[in-house]
């Protein structure tokens, strides 16, 4: 049997969540029209967008310094390494992954919203300020939590690292149904929607006053533009590939790295990710907007489902 | 007995469901709205169901199947339907002069869940089921009841009480199948007997009170008749 060598692997790894990240969107926004009996943009309509965009004029503010330049630049960067950790395609280390634990993801993930928000703040936009000052007021409630639920992974697989979480679970379904594992899917999953913009409190069009995220990159335009909302979308597909991968469908990836075996994890990437789009489809479209300090509501529910499971876990 | 040779797995699956239906009773405690009380129950109602027919499955008690279709029958269907048409005659939609909010009921459910676990813990000690799923099954048993007397404790209209003493049978219900899950068959139907008894009591009874009084909550209830 002949196998893919593993660094082509971890390049493929990378370029799969690069170029399919646009289709994730693609697919959620038109999901989202047909189920509001809409027609829909295209599934290829964020490549098209990013097309226009790269050809588009820069505009840069007067006011603008070094900080509105690298803000693109980190996050990009940032969504390009997080593949190399996780597991995407295969279930066994690539090489390079062992950069860096769940944690060490975590805080790349992070670091991306952080450049972003900071890039909000320095045009002094009141818009770009808005966004970021709502934004962190999220991320003050979020983090706590997504460190919670890092640390009870750590304790249900005593280890750090994705790839052993993922073996843990297949190899032992009592874990896997385990009452503290389900709470950790539950309260990452609401994570999920906070982060990729998702809550009740988000809203679905673009330019409005209740925007959170779009607010602070509202004076960003041309090539810079299209790098934020490619990484953006990449984000996305991160969460979504770790959500799945590594704590709810575990299965489905290759294991000894053959053509056909990888070509088949990542069909089932695709499908995995399309359930997960329609679970957001779906609440996005059953609950009804709430105001914006509702927003304490979901993510204390989740913050108390991880204390909950580590609990359970060391009861 | 069952709960003395459990695998992991199906160890995993009871705690599982038994959670689930300790964390759906938390609904009914964190809403004041009586519909969202009686989803709840009805959700309850399908997640013993589920363990019933899960134990049956791991006990080989092919009995509890039909226990199951009973559950989900009358527990899981017919009595949401009653109470729904108990609430859709009333003009109430919610709990009005409940007397703690939301947040506090919760926090006293817990400290009662809490107070539940330690004395499972010590019958569990004595009984020599430390670190067994039968403890757990105690535990959210007395939990159960508990907040179901809680519920009737704190909330003043009809449908709640009764959906309390709904809550506290399910708790038995459910503490049952796991501890003694080869209960005869006839034992269930006497029991799912009672329960459409008492539905159908307490909807007699919202109706008299209706008619005669002017309103379900026992908040108005204050002059005795003789």
């Amino acid at each position: 049997m002949t196998t893919i060598p593993p660094p082509v692997l971890q390049i493929g790894q990378v370029l799969t969540v690069l170029l399919l990240a646009p289709l994730l969107h693609g697919f959620v926004v038109t999901a989202e029209e047909r189920v509001q009996r809409g027609t829909g943009p295209s599934l290829f309509q964020p490549y098209r967008d990013l097309w226009k965009l790269f050809h588009k004029e820069l505009v840069i503010p007067d006011s603008a310094t070094w900080l509105f330049w690298a803000a693109p630049f980190v996050s990009f960067t940032a969504m390009l390494i997080v593949p190399l950790l996780i597991p995407v395609l295969t279930n066994y280390p690539l090489p390079l992954s062992d950069m860096g634990d769940i944690l060490g993801g975590g805080l790349i993930l992070t670091l991306a919203g952080f450049s972003i928000l900071l890039a909000g703040l320095d045009t002094g936009h009141p818009y770009g300020g808005l966004g970021s000052s709502r934004e962190s007021m999220l991320a003050i409630l979020a983090e706590p939590t997504l460190i919670l639920v890092f640390i009870g992974i750590t304790l249900l697989a005593k280890a750090m690292l994705p790839f052993v979480v993922n073996h843990l679970l297949v190899a032992q379904p009592a874990v896997y149904w385990a009452p503290s594992h389900l709470f950790l899917v539950a309260a990452f999953f609401i994570l999920l929607t906070v982060e990729t913009e998702r809550l009740p409190i988000h809203s679905s069009i673009q330019w409005e006053i209740y925007m959170i995220g779009e607010a602070r990159i509202l004076e960003y335009s041309g090539p810079l533009l299209a790098l934020l909302k490619w990484a953006s979308w990449m984000k996305q597909a991160i969460l979504y590939t770790i959500f799945l991968n590594v704590l709810t469908i575990p299965w489905g990836l290759s294991v000894h790295g053959t053509p056909l075996g990888v070509a088949g994890s990542l069909l089932a990437l695709l499908a995995k990710w399309a359930l997960v789009a329609l679970l957001m489809v779906g609440i996005d479209t059953v609950q009804s907007r709430l105001r914006f300090y509702r927003y304490q509501e979901p993510l204390a529910l989740s913050f108390l489902l991880a204390l909950l499971a580590i609990v359970a876990d060391q009861l | 007995m069952l709960i003395f040779h459990l695998d992991p797995l199906a160890s995993a699956w009871f705690s599982l469901l038994v959670i689930v239906a300790l964390t759906l009773s938390f609904v009914m405690l964190g809403s004041h709205w009586l519909k969202n009380h009686i989803w709840a129950f009805a959700a309850e109602s399908w997640v013993i169901a589920a363990l019933s027919v899960t134990v049956g499955a791991y006990g080989h008690y092919p009995e509890l199947y039909a226990i199951a279709v009973l559950t989900v029958l009358f527990r899981g269907l017919l009595l949401p339907y009653l109470l729904l048409r108990i609430i859709g005659g009333l003009d109430v939609q919610r709990e009005i002069h409940a007397r703690l909010s939301p947040a506090r009921s919760l926090v006293l459910g817990v400290l009662l869940v809490v107070f539940a676990y330690e004395v499972s813990a010590h019958l569990g000690l004595r009984l020599g089921l430390a670190d067994n799923i039968a403890v757990l099954a105690l535990t959210a048993m007395l939990g159960l009841k508990l907040i179901g007397f809680l519920m009737m404790v704190l909330r003043t209209e009809a449908v709640s009480h009764i959906l309390g003493l709904l809550l506290i049978e399910n708790g038995i219900f459910l503490g049952s199948q796991i501890l003694v899950p080869g209960m005869p068959l006839l034992l269930e139907l006497v029991i799912l007997f009672d329960l459409l008894v008492i539905v159908s009591t307490f909807g007699l009874l919202t109706r008299y009170l209706k008619t005669h009084v002017g309103s379900t909550s026992s908040h108005d209830l204050q002059r005795l008749v003789g």
